[in-house]
């Protein structure tokens, strides 16, 4: 493995996370587009980090909690108030 | 000026599924998300129309959250460990699975990685835990999970690292129980 690999590397999941500059985007990218084994590894992760966003999106709220939220944003600003 | 209520109506969903990572009890969950509303109804005049009410939200629930802790500790948490250097697709390219000529997809429906992410992720400690969800499900940037937590940059970073690492360590224990499989029909 090589300087250039192991630099991208370790900047790969800020990299994932869109966090890094606008340079570092470009020698990253640059090095991805030019070395197979590396953008492999990036797919991966990428794709491990968009599971883990797929399966705990399943989760909504009960109804009857969205039902309570929703009322308390109709509620007149005054009575929750005077209660607290 | 009152700032409009409703606005914050629609993150119920996202303040739901976190709240049930963080509880781990759908009771719990409800509870946590309901008490963030009344806090947030409480002290709407506080939040700067025009900033990001998602986050605002959330800096509520996870100082609830804390607090409660606090309160009445979870005996069933897992402690706080140290990171363990460890990568799915490293552990796969060891072991000689063709990586290279599969894709991500293929690699984790054959092993059966997305079973359980959940209970993975549940199974993490906490202060990992909060990160992972935080950025990776609510896609909150580095800075926002910073401001919400009340952490540095860089703390966000590492635990973030340790606890990606940790999770796929998890899902690879997973993996390799056997499984029960359906029989093959017609095979003798
Ligand atoms: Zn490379």
């Amino acid at each position: 493995m090589g300087d250039h690999c192991e630099q991208t590397m370790r900047k790969l999941s800020v990299y994932i996370d869109r966090e890094l500059s606008d340079a570092e985007v470009r020698s990253v990218k640059a090095h991805l587009d030019d070395c197979p084994p590396c953008e492999k590894v990036f797919d991966f992760q990428a794709e491990m980090k968009r599971l883990v966003r797929k399966e705990c999106c399943t989760d909504d709220a009960p109804a009857r909690l969205r039902d309570w939220v929703r009322q308390l944003a109709a509620e007149k600003p005054s009575a929750r108030d005077r209660e607290a | 000026m009152d700032s409009d209520f409703s606005l914050f109506e629609r993150h119920v969903d996202a303040l739901y599924r976190s709240a049930l990572r963080l509880t781990r009890k759908p009771e719990d969950a409800e509870d946590l998300v309901q008490e963030t509303y009344l806090r947030a109804y409480r002290y709407r005049n506080r939040f700067k129309p025009g900033t990001n009410e998602k986050a605002w939200l959330f800096t509520i629930m996870t100082n609830v959250f804390r607090n409660r802790l606090r309160q009445r500790p979870a005996p069933t948490e897992p402690l706080d460990q140290p990171g363990t250097d460890f990568s799915i697709y490293d552990q796969l390219r060891r072991e000689g699975m063709p990586v290279h000529l599969m894709s991500p997809e293929e690699i984790i429906v054959e092993r059966g990685f997305g079973d359980e992410v959940k209970r993975a992720l549940e199974e993490l400690p906490l202060p990992m835990r909060m990160v992972v969800v935080l950025v990776d499900v609510e896609d909150f940037s580095y800075k926002e999970v910073a401001s919400i937590l009340g952490i540095k940059i860089g703390t966000v970073m590492s635990r973030l690292h340790r606890g990606r690492q940790a999770l796929q360590k998890k899902l690879w224990e997973y993996s390799g129980r056997p499984k029960a499989r359906p029989v093959a029909v017609g095979a003798h």
